[in-house]
């Protein structure tokens, strides 16, 4: 027997929830499912927009999308509304999908205005066709039929809702507090950063919107069943404008608090009718309120209450039956990836060339580096050195010479592709998942799973969560190589700055790869902190990773780099043993200017 | 063929204001980095401030027209003040900032002069001009003419005096332009200015072609942002290109499928934006990831 | 997540706490000197604002008027407003909102959109409703709670029709409708009123409601160079398109109903544009008899302004159903007063007005033209 302290906040909201019918009027029990339907949608919208990143301004025709569908097939075909409901689903997740497409190519404003042309093509649509009813509408929408309870009772209907709304709140949290949640927003914070580590932005972004139409989808399902009339204006510019408000007002990736923030608006909205322009004058002036002096919205404030005022909350303890769980055997922290066959030579890069709008930021660059060897790559600033690095872990493409890796042409691959073949790195400004914590940062480049993996969310959620556990036990390992594993929790960006450095270096080290970049991973270190850092690449040598290092600071390039190659000007002017380079004349005259005295090798 | 003349012309008086929305809009954005989605019930005030001074006062349209434009260019530099912390905010905050900015305009609106609207006479004659079996209003005429001057004295402003030259270098790069001894608090204000004050013509000469209502915006600021975006966002040739095109596409996706031309405008736009992501003019800059 | 659910918990208990206080406070009763309530949905805000407005500026006067001499049996009549902003699902919303306030019946909507979305909802709980609407649409739901105010565009047409086409000799008649209930009923009616007389629109086009530029659409029709266009859209819309055909340089002559006789459509078209239009109405002018001259003297004392078509016919219908609760003053449920309604025989400003079974009361309405800013009948 184990004994588990369950808080009361739970129980005691479903309690709530569950009893509340009883206690209002047909209206007020209307507003309360209109509610709950609106907070379904709006955890769509925060899943999309807040945990991914994705600019969607189509959320609202998603949800019309998902209304009209089960209201055309149910109301003018006379489909059973329990077969039309999963058709509706996936037509909004195919709408979703459609509408998420642009999200490959333009991200931000143009995607915002992308999707909201996309909306106001929808809602003229719907406005227009014969098959929807036009501005009318579709009407004598037919109830969903459960045997022996009347659905056209709004009481009734509310806790249909309300077992829908537990069960997508529960998924959300889900994926929020898993894999998928973590991508998403590891995608939202620094998209580069976490292609490098592996993932596969397109995908995420088609999903981010696929997530985004499936909880919309459900809620228009219910919508429909539940007024049993849909009209255009319903799922237009002002519910859109409804749901970013809540979203915002609640805190981007707060489930809870777009929850409450719905909530409140839905709420006052219905019930304090009169005044309406005053209303919407206040609405409108929270919200630039909110974004300008509380940007985190209410869950930002709860958080920061809570850290003022620890509140001695009730909870209750409950005895539970002790679980066993196998000893999660981990394959050692630094081992290397198998994913691409070993040879010899680890990288061959070949005459590269790259040009940026008349640029040459590389001009037919060639080195080699064996496998196991660390290699520096030194030059004046503006000589080329992160542009290469860009080349080879797939940032850049270049235009043209090949990359070969472990003797395979990756020429061209892009950022996950590389990472997905053994290759990382860190980045000379330091890119780190600045809202995730520092497990999570590790935990995402730890987290190898391809994306089909994550249909075990609908099939074994419980398999998520013993994965998670996993993960969670190799990034503690991981970080306590570092000496970060009490840090574990805390914000990634809350670090000093030498501690930040270690955790990108720790991320890049979680995917296990047999190619290490790391560019300029001493800028900004002190004596010490650069001490730990050489024996950090050594070990990692150690373990059979090839290190490449973009560096500035020479007493490090000296001691630790086995050979060296020397750009200025997007040409390789020198290569070989730090002794050789630094003797060179061409190497002397490109940092140094002419006739200078030569410097000691340390 | 009359029919294809027939649409040019409407759809070219129609995204001569979509030209002016989508520079107000450009301008705003190229200085201070800020995509303003209130800009389009800037647009909303401007027309209604300018009825106000016809309608009410009886002010000639000139003089009304001109009135507006000081009031809301100097309007532009209030919203410049409030708007100001969010220039440096992530763009999800920035846009439902502005949004949200854009509601608190609207509802301004409808408690000054009401929900219902107005009807606004043409502020000359509309006489239809028959040329060649095609009709062409002394109105659109006028648009044309208006929109012209005002692109015409934005570009002089711009390249040729030192307040404009201005602009440009914070644009480029505000450092330098700081280093340089630009005052960039009041380069913003005076873009925003001007910015809100294009907004008004516009918002006045499509005002009388339409309807007056504190709902207005809405369709237009859509299309003008997409005809900014289209064009190359920031950059004032393409915002005239963007929205002479949206204007345009928009005239002749009416006519035979009226009831689809939305649809047809709005799918063509984000093939367009998806072909070539940052619009005619915009530069490149292709996310790799 | 954060313990958020904390503050969410707290909210809901909250709510819980303003939702036991609502219902506290909340049921009246009935008793025998309780108010009658009575709730008029309409449309308050937006474009279509002054419909909404006309009709609770007529209905109250009636109200006012009622409650000035006795009331029913001594109480008073409770009118209050709610907006449906134009949109049917508002309408549905505000529906559930007078079955919780135990409204006795429903005054709305003026538009048929959004009555249509209401009536099932009204019907199943059985309260009475009468609306300004007048899609023929509305007397097609099989329901027995629901009556017109006026009459349905199918006579309205009819008139139009047998007036341009049997009395002016006019076949040559362009039609542009939009599609909401109302434009659609007047789309359907008038076509077949038209095809009745053998007579076929040069060209017929279907517009949305909020749209604002019909230049395309007008450009087809004047290709067709109708001598009549015929309008069916509301008050604003007709007159936007209106003046808009003028600039293209269209010069037939406008037809339509009831949105043609109103000051918006004067103001929205302009003077000018709107000369010789040809409308057709129950009510034409405020001078039409002693009873319309009271009428208008009446509104203009509560008002400050002449009232037109929409505020006399909802005097009309609120009085309709004063004098059939003053006929039941003891049972004012929804079946009884229903019962009540039909009995009677009403003679308004409107003509007269004697229900059959699916809610329409008035049979006729009459023809007239618009010279010089005023409806000039013929």
């Amino acid at each position: 027997m184990r004994v588990v302290r369950i808080g009361l906040g739970k129980p005691l909201l479903v309690v709530t929830l569950a009893a509340l019918p009883v206690f209002l009027d047909l209206y007020k029990a209307h507003v309360a499912v209109l509610i709950l339907l609106f907070i379904i949608v709006a955890i769509g919208l925060s899943l999309v927009m807040g945990f991914g990143g994705q600019v969607n301004l189509a959320q609202a025709a998603f949800f019309g999308t998902g209304a009209y569908v089960s209201a055309i097939l149910t109301s003018t075909y006379g489909w059973d509304p329990w077969l039309a409901a999963p058709v509706a689903i996936l037509s909004t997740c195919l709408m979703a999908l459609v509408v998420g497409l642009p999200a490959l190519r333009v991200q931000s404003h143009y995607l915002g205005i992308v999707s909201l042309g996309l909306a106001v093509a929808l809602a003229s649509v719907l406005t227009n066709a014969t098959f929807t009813g036009g501005a009318s509408g579709i009407s004598k929408i037919p109830p969903l039929p459960v045997p022996g309870v009347d659905m056209t009772d709004d009481y009734n209907y509310y806790y249909l809702v309300l077992a829908a709304l537990v069960l997508l709140v529960a998924l959300a949290r889900l994926i929020a507090g898993t894999t998928l949640g973590r991508r998403l927003r590891a995608m939202r914070d620094d998209t580069l950063a976490a292609a490098a580590s592996g993932i596969e932005i397109p995908s995420y972004r088609l999903l981010a919107f696929l997530l985004g139409g499936l909880f919309a989808g459900v809620a228009g399902v219910l919508y429909a069943h539940f007024v049993r009339y849909v009209s255009p204006d319903t799922f237009g510019l002002d519910t859109m404008f409804l749901l970013l408000a809540m979203v915002i007002i609640g805190g981007q990736d707060s489930i809870w608090g777009v929850a409450v923030g719905a909530t409140l608006l839905i709420a006052a909205r219905n019930l304090l009718t009169g005044l309406d322009a005053y209303q919407q004058l206040v609405y409108g002036a929270l919200i630039v309120a909110t974004v300008v002096f509380a940007p985190r919205g209410l869950a930002g404030a709860a958080l920061a209450a809570r850290r003022r005022l620890p509140f001695p909350w009730p909870t209750l303890p409950l005895p539970f039956p002790r679980r066993s769980r196998p000893p999660v055997v981990a394959p050692p922290v630094l081992a290397t990836s198998r994913s691409v066959a070993s040879s010899a030579l680890a990288l061959r890069v070949d005459e590269v060339s790259k040009r940026f709008r008349g640029l040459t930021a590389l001009s037919r660059v060639s080195l080699e580096v064996p496998t196991g060897e660390i290699h520096g790559i030194i030059g004046p600033n503006g000589s080329g050195k992160t542009t290469l690095f860009n080349v080879i872990s797939g940032i850049e493409r270049p235009d043209g010479g090949r990359v070969e890796f472990h003797g395979r042409d990756v020429t061209g691959k892009r950022a996950y592709q590389m990472s997905r073949l053994g290759v990382a790195r860190t980045f000379q400004n330091l890119r780190l998942f600045h809202r995730l914590t520092v497990a999570e940062n590790v935990m995402v480049a730890l987290d190898r799973d391809p994306a089909r993996m994550h249909l075990r969310y609908l099939v074994a959620p419980w398999s998520v969560l013993r994965r998670e556990h996993e993960y969670r036990e190799r990034a503690l390992r991981l970080l306590a190589e570092f000496r970060l594993e009490s840090l574990a929790e805390e914000a990634a960006v809350n670090l000093p700055y030498g501690r930040q450095r270690q955790v990108e270096i720790a991320r890049a080290l979680a995917g296990g790869p047999s190619l290490l970049l790391l560019d300029e991973p001493a800028a900004g270190l002190n004596a010490a902190e650069q001490e730990d850092l050489k024996a950090v690449i050594r070990r990692v040598r150690d373990a059979g990773v090839t290190v490449i290092v973009i560096e500035h600071n020479m007493g490090l390039v000296m001691s630790v780099c086995e050979r060296l190659t020397v750009l200025a000007h997007g040409k390789v002017i020198a290569s070989g043993t730090p002794l050789e380079v630094s003797q060179d004349p061409r190497v002397v005259e490109a940092y140094l200017g002419r006739g200078t005295v030569r410097r000691e090798a340390v | 063929m009359t029919w294809v003349l027939q649409t040019a012309i409407g759809g070219l008086s129609t995204g001569a204001v979509y030209a002016l929305v989508a520079m107000g809009f450009s301008i705003v954005y190229r200085t201070m980095g800020l995509v303003n989605f209130a800009h389009a019930d800037v647009v909303m005030i401007g027309a209604y401030v300018t009825v106000t001074f016809f309608l009410t006062a009886r002010l000639p349209f000139g003089v009304s027209l001109l009135a507006a434009i000081l009031i809301t260019a100097a309007l532009g530099v209030v919203i410049e003040r409030i708007l100001r912390p969010l220039e440096s905010r992530d763009l999800n905050l920035m846009l439902i900032g502005t949004i949200g900015f854009g509601i608190v305009l609207e509802s301004v609106a409808i408690l000054v002069w009401g929900s219902f609207g107005t009807a606004v006479p043409t502020p000359i004659p509309n006489l239809p001009l028959r040329v060649d079996g095609l009709v062409v209003t002394t109105y659109q005429l006028l648009i044309l003419a208006v929109s012209g001057v005002v692109t015409v004295l934005l570009f002089w402003f711009l390249d040729r005096t030192k307040l404009g030259t201005a602009m440009q270098a914070v644009a480029m790069d505000r450092v330098a332009a700081t280093a340089m001894g630009v005052d960039v608090a009041a380069s913003n204000a005076l873009a925003f200015a001007i910015g809100s004050g294009m907004a008004a013509v516009a918002g006045a000469l499509v005002g009388p072609l339409l309807y007056v209502s504190p709902g207005m915006g809405a369709s237009i600021g859509i299309k003008g942002f997409a005809a900014a975006i289209l064009g190359g966002f920031g950059s004032i040739p393409g915002a005239i290109v963007g929205g002479l095109i949206f204007g345009l596409v928009e005239a002749f996706a009416s006519g035979p499928l009226s009831a689809y031309s939305d649809l047809i405008t709005f799918v063509v736009f984000a093939l367009a934006m998806t072909i070539r992501q940052t619009g005619v003019f915009g530069e490149r800059t292709v996310d790799r990831a | 997540m954060l313990r958020l659910e904390r503050l969410g918990a707290v909210v809901a208990l909250g709510l819980l706490a303003v939702a036991c206080g609502g219902q506290l406070a909340g049921t009246t009763g009935g008793g025998s000197h309780a108010p009658i309530r009575v709730d008029m949905i309409g449309t308050f805000s937006g474009q279509n604002a002054d419909l909404g407005t006309w009709a609770w500026d007529g209905a109250k006067l009636a109200v006012d008027q009622a409650n000035a001499s006795g009331g029913v049996d001594g109480r008073k009549i409770e009118l209050e407003r709610f907006d449906d902003q134009g949109q049917p699902t508002v309408g549905t919303d505000l529906a559930k909102r007078a079955i919780s306030d135990h409204a006795v019946m429903v005054y709305g909507s003026d538009l048929s959109t959004v009555t249509l979305a209401m009536i099932p909802i009204l019907t199943a709980a059985k309260i009475p409703e009468i609306t300004s609407g007048q899609a023929p649409a509305i007397l097609e739901q099989g329901s027995s709670y629901i009556f017109l105010d006026s009459t349905t565009s199918a006579v309205f047409d009819q008139t139009l029709a047998d007036y341009l086409v049997k009395k002016r000799h006019l076949t040559s008649i362009a039609m542009v409708t939009n599609n909401d209930a109302y434009g659609k009923g007047e789309h359907d009616s008038f076509l077949a009123e038209l095809t009745k007389l053998g007579v076929k629109p040069t060209i017929d086009k279907v517009v949305t409601p909020d749209q604002t530029d019909f230049t395309s659409v007008l450009t087809e029709v004047r290709a067709t160079d109708p001598k009549v266009l015929f309008i069916g859209a509301e008050e604003v819309e007709t007159g936007l398109i209106a003046k808009q055909a003028r600039s293209l340089g269209i010069t037939a002559t406008f037809a339509g109903g009831a949105p043609m006789g109103t000051p918006t459509y004067l103001q929205t078209a302009g003077l000018a544009v709107a000369e010789g239009t040809i409308m057709t109405s129950p009510y034409l002018s405020n001078d039409a008899n002693a009873k319309t001259r009271a009428f208008a003297a009446a509104y203009r004392k509560a008002y400050g302004q002449d009232p037109e078509f929409h505020g006399a016919k909802a005097y009309d219908g609120m009085n309709v159903f004063i004098q059939a609760m003053r006929k039941t003053p003891n049972d004012l449920s929804g079946p009884k007063l229903i019962a009540a309604v039909r009995s009677i025989s009403y003679d308004g400003l409107l003509g007269h007005f004697k229900f059959d079974e699916r809610g329409l009361g008035l049979h006729a309405t009459q023809i007239g033209v618009i010279r010089d800013g005023k409806i000039v009948p013929v």
